[in-house]
């Protein structure tokens, strides 16, 4: 069964009788329903904690604060101190670096492996489950994995890479300030592909053939159809995943403290990083709760910009 | 690595088969399936070692062959000794949070894309705002609510707090592919005097099983992976998912890597299989009447 | 595997299960696989949570000993001390790097077990925050050990906590690889330098400790510092600049892998293990697992060596120490000091000590030790002249210790240079103590 009318049903907007009101009032309770499950979970599970976090980032909350409770409120102090932390600036420099980075690799390599794995052809389906694999290992095995692979000495990598001739010295991967960052975003890479490749694989399925057969028609065929069929076709479905693959990104933690925690000498600390270490290790939370805060601000950016092309799409929809 | 498979991925896109009955000739299908093999075994390189440090004998995690010559089995038979029961439990919580996940998800997101009502803003602007949210500040705060309620180390505890993931990821999923739901169907049967539930269970949702399944997925696989929640939330042995379970080989200071490695293998089995079989359905594509 | 003697009062059952009830939208084959489970589900649910219910002799336990040869021991002593005071114990195991974060919200919540195991380090800040009880009121005294093993519960002059076992670290060699390379046991720096030399060849190094960039990192450190002459109040004295000069020397001389940056104590002994290197610095709990492991591999220990002929070695001291959180529950903390005073018994002690390949507390069960495990005699020594690192600075210890590594890991990785790398450092510190 396919959908071919594409005209929205004007809606009828009768004159108001009191029956009708009436009938519209419990037509709105029952669209309020539709929201209700979830907005009561999204109070119960988030309204406190994202409060908690915000009031902490005044406060002096330390090690002490967690047994005796007292954590007296401090301004902007902490961060006025985040702000004048000569780590925090290399941590946003990376946190830039890494999610630019991972994004534009994951959503390349997924989309051209989304729109590969479209052709049918045998296996296909069962090689296409195979790529979720990388999201079902727990972290602490991808990350000690991956530093066999990218150690320098003995690493799968580096011997592959001398054995067929590309390089005649180890690479340093993961101990290196100039490559360790690098290596950390071609891991994250390769944990994002999946993510990308299901989500722009079911957003291609849905796409009908009869765009594609009236395209042929105007002389649409391969980069044309993909360029003025597809992508438009996606856009809702490409923006979600990349809005979601940057807040994602951008909060990543367990990957890097198993890679390298954040180190060597700082090299792959990021904004996420350092708010742990400042949470867990120096144990100064109020600092922490500052620059997560910081971290959820800069998602937050990028949200309102999504939201802003919502609109104008459901505006101009 | 991520360059060579741009390399070979390049191609395809270029162009493309006459797209309608996407059914090349058999010949030219193989070659498909050889090059699609080759991907995903470049993809799939690191699990190959993960599988080859599980199959050495213990304490040599660095091995150095390629291939698991000598394969020495001892780690699987501690794996399944020890893992068993954390696997099963892992199943249990990521099925019943992959099941709340949409159900919760699903008609929330329906109305964010179809009804214009007011606080739908709001309600998108938290969903997102949730999703920035560092996992430890939520596991804390319901570790405090969760004590006084008896939740802790309960199968029902640890659904709920790993659908805190999955819940508004599945949101803004079924959303955006809701976004292009062509509303004059229900349009139609509202015309019938077909009501909204009705309307939404017996049309929307067969028609977009696809991004049911795909948000379905999602949720199940972030459950699956979920380390803090099971850390924060459990405190005994009774119930205690698979991730947490690896650590019972992670010493302080030694790690017996081929029982780590052993889990991690025997643990996605039975994973894998569940998502073949839900791709099966996402493939099936957007078919299925929308008529009943 | 031992299962943990757990009391089973009749529990509520608590089974509300949300049973899926939309079958459409979920594979059914799925639903299938949850339906199998739930029978098991149901048995799972039936068992309560082991949470502050226990009765008022059920002890609440908390530690990190996951492995099995700690497991075992540590479960075996307390099962044994537990039936003697007619009382019961019920343990929680948190995986080691998370046990800090656990033990804060369990702070925060009223939660804390009725016995807490920390590793030493972190004693101080927990006691400055009030949640332990002195030990002295129970009964609980020091006497039998030497001063650093003490110290490693003390804050201020009161005991908060006991440490049954300790450890320190040496140097591990194969010994197949000195006698081909005609070289003997290095004792001092040189020997040191010239050994890792002659043993370093292209498929394998000389030497490896770990500078990873975390406490352990520092706590391989301490040794090379302290026996320098360097003191973690003045990081910016020749002592320390002096020790992390010879460390940064041997990694560009290519006789220590630069990845040592990125190493743990465990990367390291692995390391090690696979051949890969010659002689590495680790400690005595390695031990068991080199046996298991490489059966074949012919190793020794020697202590580490010192800057100069005759400098007396000084390692750093290490292990868990068990303290008595205070619950509110008076009656109940005594039985849990009652318990932790048993526990740590001498003959305890030996026990633990010989199945965890660590060194007893007390000063004359030590000794005894020493007798009945000579391989382990090495650890034995250096123990008695080991330092516990927070005797100095107390809760300001962990600061002083993530600025030493830190300087180090700029040292080893952009080549900075120590003196530099470590008078920023000793600057860190003191901004950080002015300011809090």
């Amino acid at each position: 069964m396919t959908t071919t009318a594409t005209q929205p049903v004007a809606r009828a907007a009768g004159p108001g009788s009191a029956a009708r009101r009436r009938a519209r009032r419990g037509d709105l309770l029952v669209r309020y329903a539709f929201i209700a499950p979830a907005a009561l979970y999204m109070i119960a599970f988030f309204g406190y904690p994202i409060l908690k976090n915000v009031v902490m980032s005044f406060q002096d909350y330390d090690f002490a604060t967690f047994f005796n409770g007292k954590a007296p409120f401090v301004g902007l102090a902490n961060y006025t101190a985040t702000f004048s932390d000569p780590i925090f600036l290399r941590a946003l420099g990376n946190t830039g670096l890494f999610t630019i980075g991972s994004i534009i690799g994951q959503f390349v390599i997924g989309m051209a492996l989304a729109l590969y794995f479209r052709k049918k052809f045998p296996l296909s389906g069962f090689l296409r489950s195979l790529l979720l694999l990388p999201w079902l290992l727990p972290m602490i095995v991808s990350a000690a994995v991956w530093r066999w692979i990218l150690e320098q000495d003995n690493g799968a990598l580096n011997r592959f890479l001398e054995g067929v001739g590309l390089i005649s010295d180890p690479i340093p991967w993961l101990v290196s300030s100039s490559t360790a960052l690098v290596a950390v975003i071609i891991v994250n890479i390769w944990l994002g592909i999946p993510f990308n490749v299901v989500l722009l694989y079911s957003g291609l399925q849905s796409i009908p053939d009869e765009l594609y057969e009236a395209g042929q028609l105007d002389g649409a065929t391969g980069w044309k159809s993909f360029w003025h069929i597809t992508l438009p076709m996606l856009r809702p479905v490409v923006s979600v995943v990349l809005l979601l693959g940057v807040i994602y990104t951008i909060k990543v933690l367990d990957l890097i403290i198993g890679l390298t925690g954040g180190g060597p000498a700082n090299a792959t600390q990021t904004l996420a990083t350092r708010s742990y270490e400042m949470s867990f290790i120096e144990f100064d939370f109020g600092q922490g709760a500052a620059l997560s805060n910081i971290l959820i601000l800069i998602a937050l950016a990028f949200s309102l910009v999504y939201l802003r092309a919502n609109a104008r799409a459901a505006k101009n929809g | 690595m991520s360059t060579a498979t741009t390399a070979t991925t390049g191609g395809p896109i270029a162009p493309a088969p006459a797209p309608t009955p996407r059914r090349p000739r058999p010949g030219r299908a193989w070659i498909h399936t050889v090059i699609g093999i080759v991907l995903v075994a470049i993809m799939l390189f690191p699990v190959y070692w993960m599988v080859n440090a599980s199959l050495a004998p213990a304490g040599n995690s660095l091995n150095t062959q390629w291939l698991p010559l000598n394969p020495d089995f001892s780690g699987y038979s501690r794996a399944i000794a020890d893992q068993g029961q954390n696997l099963i439990t892992s199943l249990i919580v990521a099925i019943g949070a992959c099941v709340l996940s949409v159900a919760i998800a699903a008609p929330c997101a329906y109305a964010l894309a179809q009804f214009r009502i007011r606080g739908t803003a709001v309600l998108l602007f938290v969903v997102l705002i949730s999703q920035m949210i560092p996992g430890i500040v939520i596991a804390n705060a319901l570790y405090t609510v969760y004590t006084p309620l008896g939740l802790i180390n309960s199968i029902p505890g640890l659904i709920l707090a790993d659908a805190s993931q999955g819940i508004p990821f599945a949101i803004l999923i079924m959303r955006a592919y809701l976004e292009t739901f062509e509303t004059s169907i229900v349009e139609a049967a509202r015309v019938d005097g077909c009501g909204h539930v009705r309307a939404f269970w017996s049309i929307v949702l067969p028609v977009s099983k696809n991004s049911l399944i795909t948000a379905g997925i999602f949720s199940f696989l972030f459950a699956w992976s979920d380390f803090l929640m099971a850390l924060t939330l459990t405190t005994g042995e009774t119930i205690r998912p698979v991730t947490l379970g690896l650590y019972t080989y992670i010493g302080t200071n030694d790690t017996d890597w081929s029982a780590v490695m052993s889990t991690a293998v025997l643990s996605s089995l039975p994973a894998v299989i569940l998502m073949i079989i839900a791709q099966k359905y996402v493939a099936a594509g957007a078919t299925g009447g929308a008529v009943k | 595997m031992a299962p943990t003697p757990r009391p089973s009062p009749p529990e509520s059952d608590r089974s509300g299960l949300p049973r899926p009830t939309n079958h459409r939208s979920v594979s059914r084959r799925a639903l299938g696989l949850g339906a199998l489970a739930v029978p098991g589900l149901l048995s799972l649910a039936g068992c309560g949570p082991d949470v502050g219910n226990g009765g008022p002799n059920d002890i609440r336990i908390v530690d990190y000993y996951n492995t099995p040869a700690d497991d075992v021991a540590i479960n075996g002593t307390f099962s044994q001390c537990a039936e003697e005071l007619g009382l019961t114990f019920s343990r929680e195991k948190v995986p080691g790097d998370q046990l800090i974060a656990k033990v804060l919200q369990m702070g925060s919540s009223r939660t804390l077990p009725d016995l807490l195991m920390l590793d030493n380090p972190n004693v101080q800040q927990v006691a400055a925050s009030g949640a332990l009880a002195p030990l002295g009121q129970y009964g609980i005294t020091t006497e039998g050990f030497t001063d650093p093993v003490a110290d490693l519960g003390m804050y201020d002059g009161t005991l908060y906590g006991i440490a049954p076992t300790v450890n320190t670290i040496a140097l591990f060699y194969d010994a197949a690889a000195l006698e081909e390379a005609g070289v003997a046991p290095p004792t001092t720096w040189d020997e040191l330098h010239d050994a890792a030399a002659a043993l370093t060849t292209p498929t394998r190094y000389g030497l490896a400790f770990s500078a990873i960039a975390s406490y352990e990192g520092t706590w391989q450190f301490l040794p090379f510092m302290w026996t320098n002459g360097g003191d973690e109040t003045d990081l910016d004295g020749d002592g320390v600049i002096g020790a992390s000069r010879f460390w940064s020397d041997l990694v560009r001389e290519g006789l220590v892998s630069r990845s040592v940056v990125n190493w743990g104590q465990g990367d390291v002994i692995d390391q090690f293990k696979a051949g890969n290197v010659a002689m590495v610095v680790n400690g005595p709990w390695n031990i068991a697992g080199l046996e298991a492991d490489t059966p074949d591999l012919d190793w020794d220990v020697v202590t580490i060596p010192v800057p100069e002929a005759g400098t007396d070695p000084v390692a750093p001291l290490g292990g868990e120490v068990w303290t008595v959180p205070i619950t509110g529950d008076e009656e109940k903390q005594k039985k849990a000091a009652a318990l932790l005073k048993a526990f740590v018994a001498p003959e305890n002690q030996l026990y633990m000590a010989g199945e965890r390949s660590t060194i007893p507390g007390d000063a004359a069960a030590a000794e005894q030790f020493a007798g009945e495990h000579p391989e382990l005699s090495t650890f034995v020594d250096q123990v008695s002249t080991a330092r516990s690192r927070t005797a100095q600075l107390g809760p300001d210890w962990p600061r002083t210790a993530k600025a030493i590594y830190t300087a180090n890991q700029r040292v080893l990785v952009d080549d900075t240079d120590p003196a530099e790398a470590f008078d920023e450092a000793a600057r860190t510190v003191d901004a950080s103590r002015t300011a809090s």
